[in-house]
């Protein structure tokens, strides 16, 4: 399964707090509750937090679930099995709401329309 | 998620000129003197907040399409991958110019109309046959694909025809009709007591127009204010408690010069002469807006910890205090 970014949606990571976030995160502090990422769709804003950031910026609509999964276990040392039931997980959220579409095979990378 | 401080604002708007071929009753910047910033100038502002991260750039204030330098300065933008929006009163919206919007990549156009009814829009906008223009200046934009949202302040003039307003906006093919709650700045300030509505006035508008934004299809309808907290309504998705000024957005006056909005008229630095991410980050002014204390009747109110006290602009215009209640609010002391 490749998930895919919607277009419209607009976002940003929050220089400074990713940084904030990954620094937590290495001294085994709370980062959970910290926005890394901001996301504009449709009039409205939201934000997602360290391990969702990591997740956001590796879709790109070539990316496979396994592949995003196997990264994010490694970055946060978290177990396979468990790390890509959490993706999916999330994934399945935010394609709920729009904000990408999951489809069996690749297509084309996502354009660099995303603003910074 | 509740929100982190934001490293940047989300939105900055952006008075490109104060230039303007309408004398508006209601108008924020008409006595605004300010001279506007070159050209080169401009792209330097571009460069910094695309360095910083702001998605959305929006022009206003002045008639943005008075500056001869529009369309490349916001394909010069765009290139940086900002979303770049206006607001216009279509008077100079010719096929040409629509073609030019399109091709300079605007995200979305916003067109001010405020009645469906041509005679009191001419009149609030003190400007003959302005209605026919702003009408054809939508269709031109959307018979081009152009985003279009419809622009309305709502007041004594039309706070009661916002249905129909609501209509004429669907039916030119809008997104997004914005029933912009008045504001006593600048001319407003001056015409308060023509334009403005009482407080239950307030009450009766959105309780009539919050029931249609539930059940209105195909458009959306934007208030943005945060006195709807009183009727239990919050705004979807907007991730901060009160105004948004300050916390999401910031204004960029012509001559360069940033407030916390356009209707807070209250400089807390320069865009070329100071750090933009310092006065983002430590601006004294800014801090306080984004905790502002309950003071008056919002101390002990339920709907405090929602509202914020409401729109600091109207606080600060009417009663020359951040933290005072909104003028606006019609909870009972």
């Amino acid at each position: 399964m490749v998930p895919k970014r919607n277009p419209e949606v607009v976002w940003r990571l929050e220089k400074g707090i990713h940084e904030m976030a990954w620094d937590k995160a290495g001294k085994d502090e709370d980062y959970e509750d910290l926005g890394v990422l901001t996301l504009m769709v449709k009039g409205s804003i939201h934000q997602l937090n360290l391990v969702g950031a990591e997740i956001w910026t590796r879709i790109n609509g070539v990316n496979s679930v396994e592949k995003i999964s196997a990264e994010i276990g490694a970055l946060f040392g978290w177990e396979d099995g468990e790390t890509r039931e959490a993706v999916l997980e999330f994934l399945k959220g935010i394609a709920e709401r729009g904000w990408v579409e999951l489809s069996e095979k690749a297509g084309p990378a996502s354009p660099k329309w995303k603003s910074h | 998620m509740t929100l982190s401080h934001l490293s940047s604002p989300v939105t900055v708007n952006w008075g490109i000129t104060a230039r303007c071929n309408f004398v508006c009753s209601h108008c924020f910047s008409r006595l605004d003197r300010s001279p506007e910033l070159s050209g080169k100038d401009a792209r330097r502002v571009v460069d910094i907040l695309a360095e910083r991260g702001v998605m959305f750039l929006n022009y206003g204030t002045g008639e943005p399409l008075l500056r001869e330098d529009l369309f490349p300065l916001t394909e010069y933008a765009t290139g940086k991958g900002m979303k770049v929006t206006m607001n216009s009163n279509g008077s100079l919206i010719d096929p040409a110019a629509a073609d030019r919007i399109r091709e300079a990549g605007f995200h979305s156009v916003g067109i001010s109309i405020d009645s469906a009814t041509a005679g009191a829009h001419d009149g609030f906008r003190r400007m003959p046959g302005s209605f026919g223009k702003a009408v054809l200046a939508a269709r031109l934009l959307r018979e081009r694909g152009i985003p279009l949202s419809v622009s309305s302040v709502i007041c004594k003039v039309n706070h009661r025809d916002f249905a129909a307003l609501v209509s004429l906006a669907k039916e030119l093919g809008a997104h997004t009709i914005d029933l912009h709650n008045f504001k006593c700045s600048g001319m407003g300030g001056l015409n308060k007591e023509k334009l403005d509505l009482s407080p239950n006035e307030w009450k009766e508008f959105y309780e009539a127009a919050v029931p249609l934004r539930r059940s209105e299809k195909g458009i959306d309808i934007a208030f943005d204010d945060p006195i709807l907290s009183l009727l239990g309504e919050e705004e979807q998705g907007k991730l901060v408690a009160g105004s948004v000024c300050g916390k999401l957005s910031l204004y960029i006056r012509p001559d360069g010069e940033i407030t916390p909005c356009g209707f807070i008229p209250v400089t807390i630095g320069h865009i070329l002469n100071d750090d933009f991410g310092k006065v983002w980050n430590e601006s004294k002014v800014l801090a306080h807006l984004r905790s502002k204390p309950a003071t008056g009747k919002c101390s002990g109110c339920a709907k405090f910890p929602s509202c914020l006290g409401g729109c600091t602009a109207r606080a600060y215009a009417v009663y020359g205090a951040y933290d005072a209640p909104d003028p606006h609010c019609w909870k009972e002391e």
